[in-house]
């Protein structure tokens, strides 16, 4: 009988070896034991076996089979193969042909034909069949990793010259089923082969043979690590670090690098979180009381529990860090910059800062704008407002104030410096024609508060009526609490959530005793008698509904017929927002931050911060100054600063997704709860009697570690700490990754929590 | 009885399953095993068994799996386990307990090299290292082998003129990862051939007593001289065991010491595992080109088979002892044994020790017949030979 139904092994021996060469997961070693029954079940004497060592999935392997006719007495490895079979075309070179008997066949799972691949096998039969395709086909393994084997086995009968039905026989005796059959079947017929060997005499490759040298010593470090199996090559996907934008450095109006600051506070390292507030903003201490703080309202924490404590941490670096700033140039050229409010001043720092000759020209006798007196004492103390103006003018900024600007003088500007930067903010106020406009009956709130802060007003045993629902109103409204006022009522037309003002400011503001009527709409004031001691006046009201959204996305009040109804004052306070004044501009100029301005002149002339922009708040002027300075620096120098840019936190990141990281990119699970650092304010009653500030500040940083960093590594080395194979650390900022042994098994991935390592296909 | 391609390992897994199974209208089965590669196949198949009385206890280590098993034997259960390499040295001190206790515990040692260097292929040091345990062992060079010599093991062990464990043994990979076709014995065969277990000093509930404690010298040294003399009737045990296996089963599990071509042979080589398969085929093919060689298989290692060794190397002038093991300072094991065997009988013998197969070498034709090459032309026995390793110049010396 011959082995293998008319087939006998290329030297003619009774006994055929074959060698498997595939990847561990593919089935090679029960490929052997398919051929090996196949044999078996003929009557034929087998041995199916794999070489085993540290591998494991992925990795390549080899197995091996031999049948004989007779009892097989051979108990080593198989060193030259009669035939070869290789699962994986990728393992195709070299090592598969170690030791191959010529006219031996080498059976590839590939798509190609067996003639493109001849040339590499000159002394071999060769065949080819798609057993990846006719696997996923029959729906075998997964799309990732079908398993091959039994369409393989068909191939083979086909190849070797044995009938299927003996290979389907083994699958059977094996307990291998429909597809199993049906990949075996459609191989045994796709099978492509390629009968005659090229040129049997070609150099034969040879067969591996263990050293007789020496080998390493133990004493001299060798054996103490596992053998260099580089199993990364094992890798099907690997590990990188990227970098997202947290939502709060996105929608900060500054461009403050917010989780900078914290990480750097998280570390205890004040001076640092300032050193980086810096970069953005001169005015850390300002925003730290008076900023909206949208970047907690954006901050991923409070999908946990409360987002973290940004304003009062961005106060605390501002008033305790110590950073001495110089510019980092000299420059020649000489900027202008008329106004200064908060837009104006932050320009003339980043302008001082890239070292050109800064002048502020203010209209009035102090710089500050409404830093000054549009921001009460007990929310913004004018010693917090002096010190960081100082250290703008410490940076050699001149000033020149009681200088009112016309259009003539504007031109004059352009003409006597290389840029000009407009940065008047809003100066017209807000009317409601209520009648008996003019008198001292209605005033506004911001001429109420520049006479606060000048401490010219007293509004002693009054029922007053602020009319508005932004800062302005809640200042003017608490101001007058302070001032005597026997009572305080706001009137706003929509409701809470639609008032502009910083939510902690309304609680203070109600707290202090203020009542606020939601959805009333003023109509009219009307006069009353004097009773002899001051005058008296009723507001006529109306009750309102919200109705459809505006343009600015709130939704509109909408009047309640027959809802009237009147309240009596002594005073009413306007604070219904402000208007830019352009008329410094020719007419018809668009007054936009990107719009050079006075267009027939060469020099720079840019508006900057609300006149520009009319957004209203501290930190919108900030961002608006910042990038103005930039502009007129790229313009000026021919440089190309990018205002986006954060040096610091671009650190060795291998890819940046500029994309803002949300909260369900996070693994929030992964982070313990911890309540927000609210910190503490004077109490309620001492409030109504002193101007003193009413919020004391965090005494600690620790409300910075709450930070989540989201979508920026903050080293919390989590990665490196689960990673099982150890081949991830973090050396200075860097995170290494050895890929010669990192496996992919992305336990760094699911350990990182905020999403700063992704795996990469390979 | 049924032919089957299956591991070595699925061959142990079956004799050790069905032998325990055998015991059920008696004290049943029960055995605590514990994972290790190459054994851990042995672990899954025993524990997939569906016993009619008795189970597998999963432990946490090889020390428990054998304090369960040697447990499950006093009580009278009929008992088993399997480990390997660094799974036998932690388990080490039960496993010269059960010995001591005379307990008829079977036990599959995958042979496989201790580390470090660490390393998972075969190599016999393990076992070896527990050879004056009070333990039979056997070394069997295929699936069939082990199946068999496992099942006899049994028998063997339980006799009363025996009450010992016995280990039976095979090479890591090369038997436990190889799947070959093996031939299956019936449940009802395995039930004829394996009695119930009837443990002449079981613990029973109904009466409570102390089996090991303090024993003063002379005391202890008579419990000694007992398995000296249950050693000393192996052979003949064997025998009986082997003979009645060749009537229920109809095969032979084959004798304690094999012998091929020896009846004329000037040089013998003296073997044990799968290289005696390979070693056989060599001697097979240059017998037939004329050269006077032959071949001692040495199944059985404890009791060692001093008498059958002698009477096969009768006409041999040379014995090359091949050890698939090292034990540091002394050569090898199988040698040491066999220089011992010959001492005072065949003082003209030259016995020289090979190295090789070592940490999972691959012991082939052609290392058979480089040993076959040195021995041709040695005039007197030397150190042992490091075989596949070149020892250099000052070890020569």
């Amino acid at each position: 009988m011959d082995v293998g139904a008319g087939e006998r092994s290329p030297a003619g021996d009774a006994m055929i070896e074959i060698r498997i060469h595939g990847r561990g997961g593919q089935g090679g070693v029960t490929l052997a034991k398919l051929i090996a029954t196949s044999r078996f079940l003929q009557g034929l004497s087998v041995q199916a076996f794999g070489l085993y060592a540290a591998e494991r999935s992925g990795a390549p392997i080899q197995a091996f089979c031999r049948y004989s006719e007779d009892p097989i007495t051979n108990r080593n490895l198989i060193y030259e193969p009669d035939h070869v079979i290789v699962l994986d075309p990728t393992l195709v070179g070299k090592v598969i042909m170690a030791g191959l008997k010529a006219g031996g066949w080498i059976l590839i799972n590939s798509p190609q034909q067996p003639d493109e691949l001849a040339e590499q096998f000159p002394r071999n039969r060769l065949a080819t069949v798609d057993a990846t395709t006719i696997a996923r086909d029959n729906n075998l393994g997964t799309r990732s990793v079908p398993i091959v084997n039994t369409a393989l086995a068909g191939a083979v009968a086909r190849m070797l010259g044995f009938p299927l039905r003996e290979v389907s026989a083994a699958l059977e005796h094996l307990g291998f089923k429909g597809a199993n059959l049906a990949a075996a079947a459609r191989a045994y017929d796709e099978v492509r082969l390629l009968e005659s060997p090229r040129d049997i005499g070609a150099a034969a490759e040879q067969a591996t043979q263990s050293s007789m040298g020496r080998g390493p010593s133990l004493l001299e470090g060798a054996g103490a690590a596992m053998p260099a199996i580089k199993t990364g090559q094992w890798a099907s996907e690997q590990p990188h670090r990227q970098q997202m934008i947290p939502p709060c450095n996105h929608i900060c109006p500054a461009g403050n690098d917010v989780q900078g600051f914290l990480n750097a506070l998280a570390h205890k390292e004040t001076d640092k979180a300032l050193e980086v507030l810096l970069r953005s903003t001169p005015f850390p201490s300002i925003c730290g009381r008076a900023c909206p703080a949208p970047c907690m309202e954006s901050c991923n924490r409070i999908e946990i529990d409360g987002a973290v404590n940004v304003r009062q941490m961005e106060r605390y670096a501002g008033d305790h860090g110590q950073v001495t700033i110089e510019p980092l140039a000299e420059r020649d050229e000489r900027v202008a910059i008329v106004g200064s409010g908060p837009a104006g001043l932050t320009a003339a720092y980043h302008l001082a800062r890239f070292g050109y000759q800064v002048t502020v020209f203010e209209s009035g006798p102090e710089i500050g704008g409404l830093l000054r007196s549009g921001i009460p004492e007990f929310r913004l103390p004018e010693k917090v407002v002096a010190h960081e103006i100082d250290r703008i003018l410490s940076l050699g900024v001149a000033v020149e104030t009681d200088h009112q600007i016309d259009r003539q003088t504007l031109l004059n500007l352009a003409r006597e410096h290389d840029a000009v930067l407009v940065a008047t903010g809003l100066q017209e106020q807000r009317d409601l024609r209520l009648g008996l406009d003019g008198t001292e009956a209605v005033v506004q709130g911001i001429d109420f508060l520049d006479h606060v802060h000048r401490e010219s007003v007293r509004v002693d045993g009054e029922d007053v009526v602020v009319i508005g629902g932004g800062n302005t109103a809640m200042d003017a409204a608490r101001s007058a609490l302070r001032l005597g006022a026997e009572s305080v009522r706001v009137v706003y037309r929509r409701t809470r959530n639609e008032m502009p003002a910083i939510a902690e400011e309304i609680d203070e503001t109600i707290e202090e005793g203020v009542a606020i009527d939601y959805l009333t709409q003023p109509v009219a004031l009307h006069d009353d008698p004097s009773d002899g001691i001051r005058r008296h006046y009723r507001l006529a009201c109306r009750r309102m509904e919200l109705g459809e959204p505006d343009e600015s996305g709130r939704r509109s009040p909408v009047e309640i017929p027959d809802s009237d109804f009147e309240l009596a004052c002594h005073r009413v306070i306007l604070a219904l927002g402000q208007s830019p004044d352009v008329s410094v501009f020719p007419e018809g100029t668009e007054v936009r931050e990107d719009n050079q301005l006075l267009g027939l002149l060469e020099t720079p002339v840019f508006a900057v911060g609300d006149l520009a922009t009319g957004d209203g708040t501290v930190a919108g002027a900030i961002g608006s100054g910042r990038r103005s300075a930039t502009h007129i620096h790229n313009v000026l120098s021919g440089d190309h600063v990018n205002i986006t840019e954060h040096a610091e936190a671009l650190r060795d990141v291998d890819i940046w997704r500029d994309e803002v990281i949300r909260a369900d990119a996070m693994k929030l699970h992964l982070f313990e709860r911890q309540p927000v650092a609210e910190g503490e304010s004077l109490a309620v009653a001492e409030r109504r009697s002193t101007f003193d500030e009413v919020h004391m500040g965090l005494e600690d940083t620790a409300e910075a570690s709450r930070c989540l960093s989201c979508g920026v590594c903050n080293e919390c080395d989590y990665c490196a700490t689960y990673c099982p194979e150890g081949v991830l650390k973090r050396v200075g900022h860097r995170l290494e990754f050895d890929y010669s042994y990192c496996k992919g098994c992305g336990v760094c991935v699911a350990e990182c929590p905020r999403n700063v390592i992704f795996m990469s296909h390979l | 009885m049924s032919v089957q391609v299956i591991t070595g390992n699925h061959a142990a897994g079956y004799a050790l399953s069905t032998a325990g199974e055998a015991n059920r209208n008696a004290r049943g089965t029960a055995c605590g095993i514990y994972p290790i590669t190459p054994q851990t196949e042995i672990v899954e198949y025993v524990a997939k068994f569906p016993f009619s009385k008795g189970r597998v206890v999963p432990v946490e280590s090889e020390h428990s799996a054998m304090a369960v098993s040697m447990g499950a034997s006093m009580s009278g259960a009929r008992a088993f386990t399997a480990s390997s390499a660094n799974g036998l040295a932690y388990m080490a001190e039960n496993i010269m307990v059960t010995g001591y206790y005379r307990l008829p515990i079977v036990m599959v040692g995958v042979n496989r090299t201790l580390g470090p260097p660490w390393n998972i292929w075969a190599d016999q040091g393990d076992t070896l290292m527990l050879r004056d345990f009070a333990w039979l062992q056997f070394y069997c060079e295929n699936n069939q082998e082990i199946l068999d010599t496992t099942l006899l093991a049994f028998r063997l062990a339980e006799d009363r003129r025996i009450l010992l464990p016995v280990m039976t043994c095979m090479d890591a990979f090369i038997v436990s990862h190889t799947q070959m076709e093996t031939s299956l014995p019936e449940q009802a065969e395995v039930d004829r051939y394996l009695p119930d277990l009837d443990l002449p000093h079981r613990m029973h509930q109904r009466e409570a007593r102390t089996m090991g404690g303090l024993a003063w010298p002379h005391e202890g040294l008579s419990m000694r001289l007992e398995i000296d003399e249950a050693m000393k009737r192996v052979p003949a045990v064997y025998q009986e065991c082997r003979e009645s296996f060749k009537e229920v089963f109809g095969r032979d599990p084959g004798d304690m010491t094999q012998t091929f071509a020896t009846d004329d042979a000037d040089v013998v080589l003296v073997v044990s595992g799968t290289m005696a398969t390979t070693a056989r085929e060599v001697v097979r093919k240059r017998r037939a080109a004329g050269e006077k060689i032959g071949l001692v298989k040495l199944k059985m290692f404890r009791p060692y088979p001093e008498a059958a060794l002698r009477e096969a190397c009768q006409s041999a002038t040379k014995l090359a002892v091949l050890d698939r093991n090292y034990a540091a300072g002394a050569g090898g094991v199988f040698w040491q044994d066999t220089r011992a065997a010959f001492q005072g009988h065949r003082d003209d013998l030259l016995i020289q020790n090979y190295l090789t197969g070592l940490c999972g070498g691959d012991v082939t034709p052609a290392v058979i017949d480089d040993i076959l090459a040195d021995i041709a032309v040695r005039e007197e026995a030397g150190d042992p030979v490091w075989m596949g390793i070149d020892t250099g110049e000052e070890t020569l010396q």
